[in-house]
């Protein structure tokens, strides 16, 4: 290894670059732009005017955020439902208005007066609701126009009573407890929006009224076809939004007492700049209310800050809407090209050096054609047989890309059927020790067929590490596994980082991003055993029980873990430098393993993974389908020993019926070929096995 | 010998006499305790100024006074300007009365909407002067027009031009500004005490303009427009009003309808009043609130006392600007000013 090599290695060991597109690939990735954001906002004011951020500020911050957020939240479901509403501005003054009236006004009990507010920002919402839910007219346009219309209604009604709103004030300590009591040092408004926050954010993220909200406003007509009622869904969020408009209102009626006739003016842009800010999207269906709070307090710090420094009032609508337009123009360009972006920087190429093949005379990977004599089973009745297993009646199983298991029945194999629905892709298989057929779904996790062919779950999900940015709890490459003696499943994820649809990308990265996950059904608990393996594939128990074999597929090697006895958490080598990709491996006759290569290595290929920055680039600047990729079209068969040493090699010359194999098992004198690529399943006679081998008694004793 | 004697004498008196003179050279006066103090103990005090909103003469005059005097005593002035926002005038005040300084000067947008933050802001020791428009709260100290007086003194004009038998007819319009403003509330108190004692006069409109001259125009030409006989009009304020002025000069009735309004009494006011806009204009005359808000000032900020502890109000005397009496005393510029 040149000095150069060595030194991409160390690189590449410790800053593969891997974050960046980790945290892209985050769902809060919209969020952590305004965070980012309001911490940098936070940084400017505490610069430019010092000592804001005293006690009295906080205080005055969050009685003021009470009341604006409350709106901002408002805005944002109807946001969410792919609308808008411009009327919040006049809704907020009719419910003022409807809050002093019965309290300043007509002395009415503040109870029947939070009903009167209450009732009027719901009929404004209802109002909204019905012309754009039900009627289908365009928000824009409508909310415009309620927008004058309730202002109107205001500047009627108002002037007659200013006069008695102002001369009275009501005598009610609940009143003067809600504009200016303090529970704990934190003011009486600020603790109930934090509920009223609490209970939004359970509903829109957890509960099925929000689910059913983003999905009309993410894709209405998707939503329509799948059952969803969009018109009272959409109807629904503008009536909540007018009664959250309404609750803002009181509680500002409460802190100030009186109303004038500026009252919600201009309001509508300050909410809705606070709510572009926070990162809910304009074209609906995305959002939150962290979101929708992050704004507010971005657009109160900024105006207040503002104020604090003595500009001018005209300065600072200007200021913000400036801010405004940025964060229309950022928030249009960031959803267009996230994906673009994402897809670009998620692959992370590292440093991967395989040993050299030696150039020998008598080279034992030589080019044969035992596989020439294979007889097809099942030739187009499967697709994407990626493992074979048969059981003890010697009836023939194996997984499919269509989610189900199939079963083929002896002894000529030509009758089939469907012996189970799972979903995903079902990959490896294997018998325990009562006869139930265990297997790793590709994209769901490890399933149990029983001999009824009734379906149940063993798990699908594993401890989550605490250093991964990637949520890794979860199975998404679940791909071979085996069973230890005392019931203990043994499977291996390949990668965390792809799912099942591109596989093949993770060989482009050459990192180890599979782990080896072991489930105890004793306990029921399934716990990650190792970690970093490179594509970890076939799995197989070694016979002395207390160790197992895994194939790291793009490292070209076999290692063993022992998992119990003396050695137990040691790892070796068994073997290395392959010609080729393996993928499962089992046990054969009289002590041996058969390994599938699924692929040949290629010098061009081990070549790129010395150069991860070559890669890198290749995967910015190219198309996904022109990248290059390792060779997964040509493999054989190996045979090897109990000590790793190679025994026998079997390939398909002409390739017609199995050019890349990626299982094979042995049961009575033959062996069955499956590939994840291919449509048939292959059964060729081995001249020197035991005719009365399987892996049933093998493992389990009896047959 | 005799002569020799009186030479001598002589001699000896001038030399007194310059002696005398040489010993008492000039008189250097005394040092003014009072005059020191004057000037040096508002050093480094804060006075800060919320109006409802600067770029207009009321609060661009008494900014300007204002600052001529903390620049001639030593203290600094600020404005936190909430450019016509109740909302941010609110959250102006809040915040300064977690920054305490040590005087504000404030313009009420309505009666009650700073009333609770001002008592906060006395209880917080910030002492307070309320300027020209008053709140609820009461509070160290208040310059400025007395509004019930110029509604009075409006109505009063009105009803000598249009009561029975006087003018054209007995009807009147009166347009309002914000309608929870101190300027309306006791304007129109003041107006009604006047006309409730004349029952003749009928008010045939009163709208609130929000001081926007474009809306006083358009209410005003619907108005002529539904009474063409229209006899008189009071609005509160001269810079709204220039829109109803021209509503009537449009409609070709500025002989007939007597307009009374109010102002500051800045030069563009008096020019309107000259040519005929306007009949009769009230000024509560801002250099003089000016100075009078300096005094007030200078006063609260030399004095040990805690704020709240002592209030007290100065009404400001009127000045009735008609044609005959628009001169440079009455009328003002803001570069006089400065």
């Amino acid at each position: 290894m040149t000095n150069s090599d060595a030194l991409t290695r160390l690189r590449y060991r410790f800053f593969s670059g891997r974050l960046v597109g980790e945290i892209l690939s985050k769902s809060w990735i919209d969020s952590a732009i305004p965070v980012a954001a309001l911490a940098v906002v936070l940084l400017a004011m505490a610069v430019l005017v010092p000592g804001i951020f005293t006690v009295a500020y906080v205080a005055d911050l969050s009685r003021q955020l009470a009341e604006f957020g409350l709106v901002a939240l408002a805005l944002t479901i109807v946001v969410m439902s792919g609308g808008i509403d411009l009327s919040v501005g006049s809704t907020f003054a009719l419910c003022v208005l409807a809050s002093l009236i019965g309290m300043n006004v007509l002395g009415l009990p503040l109870g029947v007066s939070l009903v009167m507010a209450l009732g009027t920002g719901a009929i404004c919402g209802t109002l909204n609701g019905l012309l754009i839910g039900y009627l289908r007219l365009r928000a824009f346009i409508t909310t415009l126009v309620t927008l004058v219309i309730y202002r109107a209604v205001y500047d009627i009604i108002f002037p007659r009573l200013a006069s008695a709103i102002v001369g009275n004030t009501p005598e009610s300590t609940l009143w003067d407890y809600l504009g200016f009591g303090t529970l704990y040092g934190f003011p009486v408004s600020f603790l109930i929006f934090a509920a009223i926050a609490l209970i939004i954010h359970m509903t829109l993220s957890r509960l099925r009224p929000g689910w059913r909200l983003r999905a009309v406003g993410g894709a209405r007509k998707s939503a329509y076809n799948a059952g969803i009622d969009v018109k009272r869904t959409v109807c629904l969020a503008y009536a909540s939004s007018g009664v959250l408009v309404a609750i803002a209102a009181f509680l500002f009626s409460a802190r100030l007492g009186s109303t004038g006739a500026d009252t919600g003016i201009g309001m509508e842009i300050s909410v809705l700049t606070a709510v572009v800010l926070g990162g809910v999207s304009l074209g609906g269906g995305r959002g939150s209310v962290g979101n929708a709070i992050v704004g507010a307090l971005l657009v109160l710090i900024l105006t207040n800050g503002l104020i604090r420094m003595s500009t001018p009032g005209s300065v600072n609508q200007l200021v913000l809407g400036l801010i405004l337009i940025l964060a229309v123009l950022f928030d249009a360009k960031w959803v267009k090209n996230r994906g673009k972006i994402l897809s670009k920087v998620y692959v992370s190429p590292t440093y991967l050096a395989l040993p050299a093949r030696p150039e020998r005379q008598d080279d034992p990977y030589a080019l044969n054609d035992r596989l020439g004599v294979v007889e097809p089973i099942g030739l187009g009745v499967v697709e994407g047989p990626e493992d074979v297993v048969l059981d003890a009646d010697d009836n023939l199983y194996t997984g499919t890309r269509h989610g189900t298991i199939v079963r083929f029945f002896a002894p000529d194999y030509g009758r089939s059927e469907i012996f189970a629905r799972i979903g995903g892709h079902p990959l490896g298989l294997a018998f325990d020790r009562h006869g139930n057929l265990l297997t790793c779904v590709g994209g769901m996790g490890v399933y149990r067929v029983s001999p009824s062919g009734s379906v149940a779950r063993i798990t699908d999900e594993t401890n989550r590490s605490l250093v991964s940015v990637i949520d890794d709890s979860r199975l998404r490459l679940p791909d071979d596994l085996d069973i230890a003696a005392d019931g203990r499943i043994f499977f291996s994820e390949a990668t965390i980082r792809y799912e099942m649809a591109d596989w093949v990308t993770d060989a482009l990265e050459g990192r180890g991003n599979g782990r080896l996950i072991c489930h105890d059904p004793n306990t029921g608990r399934t716990t990650t055993v190792l970690r970093g393996l490179v594509f970890p594939n076939g799995i197989t128990m070694c016979r002395d029980g207390q160790s197992l074999l895994f194939a790291e597929t793009w490292a070209c090697r076999i290692s063993r873990y022992w998992f119990d006895g003396p050695k137990k958490g040691t790892r070796e080598v068994f073997v290395s430098n392959l010609p080729g990709y393996p993928d499962n491996i089992n046990r054969g006759s009289k002590g041996t393993f058969w390994v599938a290569l699924l692929g040949l290595r290629t010098s061009t290929f081990d070549l790129a993974m010395r150069k991860p920055a070559f890669r890198r680039r290749m995967a910015r600047r190219i198309a996904a389908d022109e990248w290059l990729f390792p060779n997964v079209n040509r493999g054989c068969i190996v045979q090897i020993s109990e000590t790793g040493e190679l025994l026998d090699v079997l390939w398909d010359r002409d390739g017609k019926n199995h050019p890349s194999i990626t299982s094979s098992c042995e049961h009575k004198g033959y062996l069955y070929l499956g590939g994840v690529s291919n449509n048939r399943i292959g059964r060729v006679k081995l001249p020197n096995a035991d005719p009365d081998w399987t892996a049933q008694r093998d493992y389990w004793g009896q047959a | 010998m005799k002569i020799k004697i009186l030479v001598q004498a002589l001699a000896a008196a001038v030399a007194i006499a310059v002696g005398l003179s040489v010993a008492h050279a000039q008189d250097k006066g005394l040092e003014n305790p009072r005059s020191t103090t004057f000037h040096t103990a508002l050093k480094d005090k804060k006075v800060v100024f919320v109006p409802l909103s600067m770029g207009f003469d009321l609060t661009e005059g008494w900014a300007a006074q204002m600052k001529k005097q903390a620049a001639r005593l030593g203290y600094s002035f600020e404005i936190r300007d909430p450019a016509w926002s109740t909302d941010a005038g609110t959250k102006a005040i809040q915040s300064l009365i977690s920054e305490k300084p040590d005087l504000m000067v404030v313009h009420n947008p309505d009666i009650q909407s700073y009333a609770r933050l001002l008592k906060q802001a006395q209880a917080a020791g910030i002492k307070v002067i309320q300027i020209n428009l008053e709140s609820n709260t009461t509070t160290d100290s208040y310059v400025g027009a007395d509004w019930t007086e110029i509604g009075e003194k409006a109505a009063e004009a009105i009803v000598d031009k249009c009561d029975a038998g006087k003018g054209i007819s007995t009807k009147v319009a009166i347009d309002t500004g914000v309608p929870t403003a101190a300027s309306d509330v006791f304007q129109l108190d003041g107006i009604y005490k006047v006309l409730d004692a004349h029952p003749a006069i009928q008010v045939v409109s009163q709208q609130a303009t929000e001081y926007n001259p474009e809306k006083a125009r358009s209410i005003m030409a619907t108005v002529l427009q539904q009474h063409g006989d229209l006899c008189g009009a009071i609005g509160i304020w001269d810079n709204q009003d220039t829109g109803t002025a021209s509503a009537i000069k449009e409609a070709g009735k500025s002989d007939q309808v007597f307009l009374v309004t109010s102002g500051g009494g800045n030069q563009v006011g008096c020019e309107n009043v000259k040519n005929g806009l306007f009949n009769l204009y009230i000024s509560y005359n801002v250099p003089l609130q000016g100075d009078l808000l300096n005094q007030e000032i200078a006063r609260l900020l030399m004095s040990d006392s805690p704020a709240g502890e002592v209030k007290t109000m100065y009404f400001n005397p009127l000045t009735l600007i008609t044609k005959d009496n628009v001169n440079q005393r009455n009328c003002w510029t803001l570069d006089d000013l400065k």
